[in-house]
């Protein structure tokens, strides 16, 4: 049959379509992800926690507040100050403004620094705050780390690593609020009892009860640096004011952000599914060619090793190999494609065997065609439809596969998959917080990849089999 | 009266024949799992476990009779070597062979390194061996329920063949080929563990577990409620599509017009005449789904935190338990051949026409 056909036919069935366009969706994100994410994003960027430290953790979407939920945006706040030009002499560095709606403050406060240079003496940075009321709480000073005997300068700081300070737990910042709310509200706290209540401190005034009332407004942040010398320069400062909620699919209890884990999840699961299918169905075709065109004692040898291997229990055999020899998402593919193919062989040698004795094989045998050329052109080209069907029906059994197995912790932990994502909310406690938006997206990605496989299988089946072409 | 013995003889033949590509398919995994026992050297770390644990034992025989703490080294030294030789751990693992895939027939690999069976035993086998009874509980519960609700449906629909119930469950049954037991069973957690707190999320009794008799037996169900509701609903889909094809393609066949212009009632037609016939090909394709309902078990427990031999699996991973892990893996191959020769056996009694003459 013709490709067109076959393609005609596909098409004209609803499920066959919406099989191709669900598909066509798959590889365009796929293709956009290899094309936009970096190659080592498993190892450097989702398994670095250091790299999501300033998410929320464990934040729902951000869209879920329009659905009638409280909540804080997230906000980060950058800035690249120019280098001092005058010595000794305090100057601002950058300036934040922050407009606080209310009722809830943001979830927490950090404050980060990047490439520090300085010639001679270290620089002293100070951030305070100026609140709508008037008053300016003097939050945190940090003096950047002085020449170590032996160096030079001029001296960087803080250049491969950022210096970040968690400002809702760091010592001093609780100290100097605490001191700041002595003196203009006369309220007697120690930083024990304002332990928790950072935020809802710095963002109200306190009430009689021992609370704080939120006072919204325009918050002003302000970073200032003394520097010694001119040529003293800090590369970057950022304030992070967390949100309650985060992007479009939330966050995992590490801050990583979910949407980009799933976004690389898509590459991933479809080259496992298709790269397996293929090689199962290569080994699967070309035995059950041989085993029915041969006949003899190399078809039974064939067949009898399909009946044991098309025997094993898959998952057992999987999860003691993979533990044994080490969690490679490669090794997986190559099990599954291993295990994968006597189905197609015991399937194909009985369409060969029905070929075989029909008329056109004959013919090109009287012609003097070999064996090879008319097993790997004659009859595979006629058995070719079944065989493009099976590879498509076979292809989400590797995703589902991958994902259990990632459930179970075996996972690559280098490729980050849908399953792995999954297994993280699983063994966190997701299921039993009810973090939905952790462990609802993943599953229902692969279900619904496994989905526009079997739905372009049964556009397919009129293809595979004739009889139901003829109802149509 | 003459032929009956003739039977018999083609159905042990057949039988046997089944029997031994089941047996073929225990002796690949055990080839499997001791080759790359031996190869990546677990069977080397075991050993060496069990030789420093009996040294330990004579250690404490020795130091009672020899004083001197040099002496005694040299002679736990000698001991050792002795010991090494005995196992075989001198030479290459591939010598060993035989002696590993006797240990993992009888399950007798040393202990578990963190995991204890309830006594507290940290035996290997003693922790799969209570295990084993909670897992078929699971899984023989759930097939039943899906063979029933399954060959009901798949009748139901067979003789409304083309009309929308028929189609709809057509596409549910196809849809449920791509949903996993797991993410399944993390849904039902949500729904009703989580937000509509009915069912409890995981276990098999309450903590503390009500005192005997019925009160533990209802909480027992209970429990197992959701993990056998997750089983069923991920294999019904299958069955049904199975049973429907398999019914319509026989009662389209002549002896079906035969029977009901006899005039013989609806319901007897479908029990003696369709179902009788369409059973061994139903059965053949069900078994061939068993070695993916394995699968499913093990994920089910896992999510449902159910105490069999599929969350042994998760414990073990994350306790990095091999011992643990190597038993599992021939002990699901066992059962699964057991529960396939078992099914032969139905089979071949159900079919006359698989028998060889």
């Amino acid at each position: 049959m013709p490709a067109r056909e076959v393609w005609r036919i596909l098409w004209s069935s609803a499920s066959g379509k919406a099989g191709v366009l669900f598909l066509s969706l798959l590889v365009l994100v796929s293709l956009l992800v290899v094309l936009t994410f970096p190659r080592s994003f498993g190892l450097q960027r989702w398994n670095n926690p250091v790299y999501w430290a300033d998410n929320p953790k464990s934040a729902p979407p951000s869209w879920t507040r329009l659905l009638g939920g409280q909540g804080v945006h997230h906000q980060v706040l950058v800035a690249q100050p120019k280098p001092a030009t005058f010595a000794g002499q305090e100057v601002a560095l950058a300036s934040f403004t922050y407009s606080f709606l209310g009722p809830q403050p943001p979830t927490f406060i950090s404050f980060s620094l990047a490439e520090v240079t300085y010639v001679r003496l270290p620089p002293v940075l100070t951030l305070a705050v100026e609140r709508p009321d008037g008053r300016e709480v003097a939050l945190y000073q940090h003096i950047v780390p002085g020449p170590r005997p032996g160096e030079n300068g001029p001296y960087v700081r803080y250049g491969e690593t950022p210096f970040r300070a968690l400002l809702s737990e760091d010592p001093s910042a609780v100290q100097d609020l605490a001191s700041f709310l002595r003196q203009h509200f006369g309220q007697d706290t120690t930083p024990q009892r304002l332990r928790g209540k950072v935020e809802a401190a710095l963002f109200g005034t306190p009430t009689p009860a021992g609370e704080f009332a939120p006072l919204p407004g325009t918050y002003t942040f302000t970073i200032r640096a003394l520097a010694q010398d001119p040529g003293d320069a800090v590369g970057q400062v950022r304030l992070v004011l967390g949100g309650s909620t985060y992007g479009l699919m939330g966050t995992d209890a590490l801050g990583r952000d979910l949407a980009r884990g799933l976004l690389f999840g898509f590459p991933v699961a479809l080259t496992i599914g298709i790269v397996t299918s293929l090689i199962s169905t290569f080994i699967g075709t070309f035995l059950g060619i041989i085993s029915g065109y041969t006949g003899g004692r190399t078809d039974t040898v064939i067949q009898r090793s399909c009946d044991v291997l098309n025997n094993i229990p898959l998952l057992p055999i999987l999860i003691f190999l993979i533990f044994i020899l080490g969690q490679r998402l490669w090794l997986v593919v190559a099990i599954l494609a291993f295990f994968g193919w006597p189905g197609l062989t015991i399937v194909t040698r009985s369409m060969v065997l029905q070929i075989r004795s029909g008329q056109l094989v004959e013919a090109t045998r009287s012609l003097g065609a070999s064996r090879w050329r008319i097993m790997f052109r004659h009859i595979l080209f006629q058995i070719a439809p079944f065989v493009l069907a099976q590879m498509i029906f076979f292809t989400p059994a590797a995703i589902l596969a991958e994902a259990g197995l990632s459930f179970l912790g075996l996972g690559d932990v280098s490729i980050p998959t849908w399953g792995q994502i999954l297994e993280q909310g699983f063994q966190t406690g997701a299921v039993y917080l009810g973090y939905w938006w952790w462990v609802l997206p993943p599953g229902l990605l692969i279900v619904a990849t496994a989905m526009t496989f079997v739905l372009i299988t049964l556009g397919l089946e009129p293809v595979v089999n004739p009889r139901l072409r003829q109802t149509r | 009266m003459q032929y009956a013995p003739t039977i018999d003889m083609s159905l042990a033949l057949t039988l046997a024949l089944r029997g031994l590509t089941l047996l073929g398919v225990l002796l690949v995994v055990l080839a499997l799992v001791v080759v790359s026992l031996g190869a990546t050297g677990f069977s080397d770390r075991v050993l060496n476990a069990v030789i420093r644990e009996e040294l330990r034992g004579i250690r404490e025989g020795l130091a009672r009779t020899i004083r001197d703490p040099d002496q005694l080294e040299q002679a736990l030294a000698t001991r050792k070597q002795v010991l090494e030789q005995q196992y075989g751990l001198d030479r290459p693992w591939y010598y060993r062979l035989p002696d590993t895939a006797q240990r993992v027939l009888t399950l007798d690999l040393g202990e578990a390194r963190s995991l204890r069976s309830s006594s507290g035993s940290a035996r290997v086998s003693d922790i799969l061996i209570e295990r084993i009874p909670r897992t078929l509980a699971l899984v023989t519960t759930a097939t039943f329920i899906t063979a029933i609700l399954g060959l009901w449906l798949g009748v139901k629909l067979a003789t409304r063949a083309g009309s929308k119930l028929d189609r709809l469950v057509s596409y549910m049954s196809a849809a449920s080929y791509a949903l996993p037991a797991w993410w399944m069973g993390i849904l039902l957690i949500l729904v009703f563990a989580f937000y509509i707190r009915v069912f409890p999320s995981g276990g098999m009794y309450s903590a503390p577990p009500p005192p005997g008799g019925v009160s533990r037996a209802l909480d027992f169900a209970w429990h197992a409620l959701l993990p056998v509701i997750t089983l069923v609903l991920v294999t019904l889909g299958a069955w049904v599509y199975v049973v429907r094809t398999m019914v319509l393609n026989t009662a389209q066949e002549f002896f079906v017009t035969v029977a009901r212009a006899k005039g013989l009632p609806e319901g007897t037609v479908m029990r003696r005449y369709i179902l009788r016939v369409a059973a061994p090909p139903i059965l053949t394709n069900l078994v061939l789904a068993l070695t993916g309902s394995i699968g499913g078990a093990i994920l089910t427990e896992t999510v449902f935190n159910w105490p069999g031999m599929g969350r042994l699996y998760y414990e073990a991973i994350l306790a990095a338990d091999e011992g643990v892990i190597v038993a599992l893996t021939f002990l699901f191959t066992l059962l699964y051949v057991a529960a396939r020769f078992l099914l032969e056996v139905f089979y071949v009694t159900l079919d006359p026409r698989v028998r060889y003459s």
